[in-house]
């Protein structure tokens, strides 16, 4: 079930209808989790009901060892077997099948390459952002900072809740756990903010996001040698522009189901492209995946501590493991291996104060830099990138991909909303805010038919989807 | 509590109109949907129902114009 179909509609309708009634009764806590886990495992079985018990497992091993990770004595064993179990998980249904595919190209025609070819596991949707979820839990209680739930509804419920389940915002059990507790209260603000959320995130993936990649982005990078270098280059900005506004509209639109439902989670992406430098880049986009691998991986290699060179090594090691994150192959790995470089060098520059001189060309140096590095990571190989970069040498292509207007207004469309002051946002959300509900309704249903209506037919998965 | 239902019915009643003025049938989707035993009988009951009175009341697609209308005026679709 994908958030902008009829489909999740209806659902969500129904949903909504549920914990508002339930939600502000404090004597049905009970009630209201175990409607939302219903929903959540509902909305997840209309992918593959298959993966419900995977889901189900690594919820149990999470509230389970939750229970154990402070113990004095086995605590420290508790914690390793369960986050070896859960990334041992992870990385079956992730990375198995580019090993195998390896092995099968290394064992070229062979008959026992033939015979394991029908050898594939398929990825369960959402499964590293669940697991991230269900790690960062248990190492929250064993630093100390939130206490083990008992009741293992509560873990269930923040390992599956279905708004940020299938591509996050990866949500803090400090941050949710707290919420759950108490009966779900919504208000003008959170209505009104959610009404502008859902609407933003609509247009961009459903508006901007898929027409990009069906009119430009998909037919360029599928013939390149075809591309000159008007089409090349737009079909590159044409995609950051896509993965924008395909990953932060699902973002939008979680953390708004969320608001409506009356709970809150933290802000997915800050306007990433108006980034001065690659380390304010990395605060800007996919902001919940960040502050979770500097709090669990790049923190615990060792941050900021010791000289150069184990700072350089701290750096490279979490974004070459940030760049496999997305996926096993060549092209994520190249692009984590380039961010990591590009911070190294960033951080050089700083230490030899020649940052201060180039200050001004931060934010456009940072922005040409992101965008080369998408070209790695949409591609689908070494040959394809190479393909593209070879038609930006290219004044025309021998049949290149017409550009329209349209495609000009949805780059520029994409562009100016990491641009745009965000005093103009937050002065539509006050407006939403100060709408009586009956409004803010309207506003919503008016907004969702029209995008309905802008967009192209059939259903365009999200591209984090996969991830 | 009264604002949310406020807020509530009228997404519903959105909802409906919708559904009234364009030519989605809800019943495809109950078919794609998984089957649900004797709540899926009731709610398939109640869709065919709805449908039949849509069909009967011979309302206008105006969805469909609209989208008609918002693709040729954007160069979209």
């Amino acid at each position: 079930m994908v958030f902008p179909t009829l489909d999740f509609i209806l659902f969500f309708a129904v949903v909504l209808s549920l914990a508002l009634w339930i939600g502000r009764d404090e004597r049905r806590a009970a009630l209201r989790k175990g409607v939302l886990i219903a929903a959540s495992y509902t909305f997840y079985a209309a992918w593959d009901a298959r993966f419900l018990l995977l889901m189900a497992g690594v919820s149990a091993l999470a509230w389970g060892a939750g229970l154990w990770v402070r113990d004095a004595r086995r605590g420290r064993r508790v914690l390793v077997v369960a986050l070896a179990l859960m990334l041992l998980t992870l990385g079956v249904f992730k990375y198995f099948n580019f090993f195998f595919l390896s092995l099968q190209q290394l064992l070229g025609d062979s008959a026992l390459a033939r015979d394991l070819a029908w050898m594939r596991v398929i990825l369960p949707v959402g499964i590293s952002f669940y697991i991230f979820q269900a790690i960062s839990y248990l190492l929250d209680i064993r630093r100390g900072k939130i206490a083990p739930r008992h009741n293992p509804i509560d873990v269930f419920l923040y390992i599956s809740f279905f708004p940020q389940l299938v591509a996050g915002p990866i949500v803090r059990a400090a941050d949710f756990l707290p919420q759950i507790d108490r009966p779900a209260m919504v208000d003008a603000t959170m209505r009104g903010a959610a009404v502008l959320l859902i609407l933003t995130g609509l247009f961009k993936k459903m508006v901007v996001a898929n027409y990009l990649s069906v009119l430009l982005v998909d037919p360029v990078f599928a013939f390149p040698d075809l591309q000159g270098r008007a089409e090349a280059l737009l079909a590159v900005v044409g995609y950051g522009v896509q993965i924008y506004c395909d990953f932060s509209g699902y973002s939008d639109i979680a953390i708004g189901v969320a608001l409506l439902m009356g709970y809150r989670f933290k802000r997915n992406f800050n306007q990433p492209y108006r980034a001065r430098g690659l380390s304010d880049f990395w605060r800007r986009w996919h902001i919940s995946l960040s502050t979770w691998i500097r709090d669990y991986l790049y923190i615990p290699l060792g941050g900021n501590a010791g000289g150069a060179l184990r700072q350089i090594r701290t750096v490279m090691i979490t974004m070459t493991l940030a760049g496999l994150w997305h996926g096993a192959g060549w092209n994520f790995l190249i692009w984590g291996l380039l961010h990591g470089a590009g911070l190294v060098a960033e951080r050089g520059m700083a230490r030899l104060r020649m940052l201060k001189p180039l200050a001004i060309l931060s934010a456009p140096l940072t922005l040409v830099f992101v965008l080369a590095l998408w070209i790695p990571f949409r591609a689908a190989d070494w040959q394809g990138s190479t393909a593209i970069i070879a038609a930006m040498g290219r004044t025309n292509g021998p049949a290149s991909v017409e550009i329209s207007t349209a495609v000009l207004a949805l780059v520029a469309i994409g562009l100016a909303m990491n641009w745009l002051p965000m005093r103009w946002r937050d002065a539509a959300e006050a407006r939403l805010i100060r709408f009586p509900p009956l409004v803010q309704a309207l506003c919503l249903a008016l907004g969702t038919v029209i995008c309905f209506a802008l967009a192209q037919d059939g259903v365009a998965p999200f591209i984090y989807f996969q991830f | 509590m009264q604002r949310n239902i406020v807020f509530l019915a009228t997404l519903w009643g959105a909802l409906g109109l919708s559904w009234l003025l364009s030519g989605e049938r809800f019943l495809d989707l109950m078919f794609a949907m998984p089957d649900l035993g004797k709540i899926d009988d009731l709610v398939l009951e109640v869709v065919i129902q709805a449908e039949d009175a849509k069909d009967a009341l011979g309302a206008p697609d105006l969805f469909g114009a609209l989208r008609a209308a918002l693709h040729r005026i954007t160069g979209l679709g």
